[in-house]
């Protein structure tokens, strides 16, 4: 299977009354390989996944699951997907290895298998002290760990994780990430849908933003980044509030405005361009700087450029 | 997978016991309180003997003939009469003690002699109770009627016999009184015997169309001839309704918690988690109807008179009810709509059925929804095998009641999924 993609996603589409939930995606997620799918919420990574995995029938567009595709054959595209759903789906009142055993059975393994299987993902998620214990006395950051586990039973080779550590404390959500790089290592290909940037930037072997159900951009953090022109940006503070960039001779030949505001005006330089020189440019446009900042550019500013807002907002 | 499921929800259950605790509760309180409201078990009969005061205010012959029919022969393996003034009868039908207090007033026989006032019984019933109140009323209309008739035919007798009742007459006169109305009776035999209104029992084939307890007449032993077996059957039908309505919502449970999601990414039919869910309520159903059938057999003294075949019935209509819910919550993603729309399907499905004898209900009804109605056929076929002896086609109707259980589980599976995939989730 070597080279062959895990997943393919041609033109998916998905709509829910007037609203373009998922307009024409496309992507692709190979093994070994971290997909991060990056958008705001409601951008449609959600129902995206839940199209992947059967979850949801798509309007248009095909899935394709180790080349087959999906709705030929749902069952057994189910057994080489894992799915981490974004709420908790996990049973409270049971322990964290019964949940385990339970979710193994159901992915088809016999109960041996169930009960080694959990033993070697309790150790794994580092919960093995807490195995006999109900769900609901377990913390936030050990429900996520469980609610991971219960999707790797079956050892998927596709791994669809939505948002897999909303909502948890920073120790937990180093735990899951690095728990995530080992699969990964060991050939897991993974679509990984998030809306924290630093995930994407530091998890994930290739990103596409999402936003209003379309996929804008796709490749490498460095692709992604070569988009803007470079790997620097400049943010420019002033009053920029009755100033038309367009209008200062030039600028548009040496500038690629990513972000303007009131007070900033965030750009890159077209082609390359000495730092220094690029800052002198800019101290010399007509406005009153206050300030001239020189960074690397980050996915915020991809996502700013694409869509015209900050993914924080 | 089945196996696996269901022990995934008995384990669940015995981490969690409460609601499935009030489930085997409310028939438990139902019973018992049903056993309360109608009083028990009895010794003479399913009814029991009705206790009742007797005021005599009258303190006359007349009077006396009234108070001693109460308790002769038959009337006192069911009536239990007894005598005490107003006040003390008043005090005690307060405390609950009696069904009901009979006043007979002063100048009841003058006034029944002489005809020149309205004559009046007075029948205080006790408000707690329901059906021994209205039997003792039925039965004092019963008298009325018999005072009547005795007053129309021996009118111009009357004064002779207040003469004779206040010790006026001498004993010849009296001789002479008794052998008129011995003439006027003869006169009037072929009226008197054999009466003019019979009562027969209907014979087993047609009790499926009459269904009230009066045609109870007596197929083995008075214990099964009781109104309330006829109840008991119809309630446990309306509440093992209400309770599977209520099990089922542990869908919702599992809706709420992402699971069932969680297993349809790693299954592809839903029909085994629903079958799974049906059981494991079906499994609940039967405790419950242990408890309100076998219960409430204990509380009112009820013989079942094939209690395998009940048990068998109750299987299939319990599959039926858990089977039905299943497809309710598919059809209603929103939980706090779809326990109102249980609770009118329980409540519907569960008078029509066969909670109140088919008589009472509107002809329409009768004819062309209740004879549909899945209840109905639990309700009519258990009380045939109760009442109706041998040749009943249970085994047919279980059957019937399970097979469309089955179809309702995959209909709920169909509607499950075309919920799911047009993206409409709770």
């Amino acid at each position: 299977m070597a080279g062959m993609s895990l997943l393919r996603v041609e033109h998916l589409s998905k709509t829910f009354g007037t609203i373009r939930a998922v307009d024409a995606v496309n992507l692709e997620v190979r093994p070994g390989e971290i997909y991060g799918l990056l958008g705001p919420n409601g951008a449609g990574k959600t129902t995206t996944i839940s199209m992947i995995c059967g979850l949801l029938k798509p309007d248009a567009g095909e899935v394709l699951v180790a080349g087959a595709a999906f709705w030929s054959d749902p069952q057994k595209a189910k057994r080489i997907m894992g799915v981490v759903p974004q709420e908790l789906a996990i049973y409270e009142e049971l322990s964290g290895r019964e949940n385990l055993e339970f979710w193994g059975r159901m992915a088809g393994l016999s109960s041996r298998e169930a009960r080694s299987r959990a033993t070697e993902l309790l150790e794994a998620l580092i919960l093995t002290d807490r195995a006999k214990d109900a769900v609901n006395t377990y913390s936030g950051g050990m429900k996520r760990r469980i609610n991971l586990g219960c999707a790797l039973l079956h050892r998927p080779q596709l791994l669809l994780l939505d948002e897999p550590t909303v909502g948890i404390d920073p120790q937990a959500r180093l735990n899951i990430l690095e728990f995530i790089r080992n699969l990964q290592a060991s050939g897991t290909g993974i679509l990984y849908t998030t809306h924290y940037l630093e995930e994407a930037e530091t998890l994930c072997q290739r990103i596409g933003i999402i936003d209003h159900g379309r996929l804008l951009a796709e490749g490498t953090l460095s692709q992604l980044r070569e988009r803007l022109g470079g790997d620097r940006v400049f943010v420019l503070e002033a009053d920029f509030k009755n100033t038309s960039p367009e209008a200062w001779g030039g600028f548009n030949q040496r500038f690629r405005v990513i972000q303007k505001s009131e007070r900033q005006l965030v750009v890159a330089a077209i082609g390359a361009c000495d730092p220094s020189e690029c800052l002198k440019d800019l101290l010399d446009l007509p406005v009153h700087a206050e300030n001239v900042t020189l960074k690397r550019p980050s996915l915020n500013d991809v996502f700013l450029q694409l869509t015209g807002r900050e993914l924080r907002e | 997978m089945l196996r696996v499921l269901l022990s995934k929800d008995l384990r669940r259950a015995l981490r969690n016991p409460l609601p499935w605790l009030i489930h085997l509760i409310v028939p438990l309180t139902l019973t018992a309180l049903t056993g309360l409201v109608f009083g028990g078990h009895s010794d003479g009969g399913a009814l029991g003997r009705i206790r009742f005061a007797v005021v005599d205010e009258d303190k006359t012959p007349l009077s006396d003939v009234l108070r001693g029919a109460a308790n002769q022969s038959e009337g006192g393996k069911y009536l239990e009469p007894v005598f005490m003034e107003r006040e003390e009868a008043m005090g005690v039908i307060n405390a609950g003690k009696i069904s009901a207090v009979l006043i007979i007033p002063t100048n009841f026989m003058r006034n029944y002699l002489t005809a020149r006032e309205t004559v009046s019984l007075e029948l205080i019933k006790n408000p707690a109770e329901s059906i021994h109140p209205a039997v003792l009323e039925e039965l004092l209309g019963a008298v009325v009627t018999a005072l009547n008739a005795v007053s129309r035919n021996f009118n111009s007798e009357f004064s002779a016999w207040q003469a004779v009742f206040e010790g006026r007459e001498d004993y010849h006169k009296v001789s002479a009184l008794i052998e008129r109305a011995g003439d006027k009776l003869m006169a009037a035999r072929k009226f008197i015997n054999p009466p003019l209104v019979i009562y027969e029992k209907e014979s087993p084939a047609d009790e499926s169309n009459s269904g009230a307890p009066a045609k109870a007449g007596g197929s083995k032993g008075g214990d099964a001839n009781g109104v309330f077996t006829y109840l008991l059957i119809g309630m446990s039908a309306m509440f093992l309704l209400f309770i599977a309505g209520s099990a089922m919502s542990d869908l919702f449970r599992e809706l709420r918690q992402h699971t069932f999601l969680r297993y349809q990414t790693l299954r592809d039919s839903l029909v085994p988690f629903l079958a799974s869910k049906a059981v494991f309520a079906v499994v609940m159903l039967l405790l419950c109807s242990a408890i309100m059938l076998g219960g409430g057999g204990l509380i009112f003294r009820i013989h079942w008179q094939q209690p395998l075949a009940l048990m068998t019935l109750t299987v299939g209509y319990t599959c039926f009810t858990a089977a039905l819910f299943a497809v309710l919550v598919a059809l209603m993603p929103d939980e706090r709509h779809a326990v109102v729309l249980n609770n009118l399907a329980g409540m519907g499905l569960g008078m029509l059925g066969g909670l109140f004898p088919p008589q009472q209900l509107p002809a329409f009804l009768r004819g062309y929804i209740t004879r549909l109605l899945p209840s109905f056929w639990f309700v009519d076929t258990a009380r045939n095998l109760q009442f109706g002896g041998t040749g009943v086609a249970w085994g047919w109707v279980a059957l019937k009641l399970a097979a469309l259980g089955v179809v309702l589980i995959v209909l709920a599976a169909i509607l499950f999924r075309r919920r799911f995939i047009t993206g409409l989730r709770t």
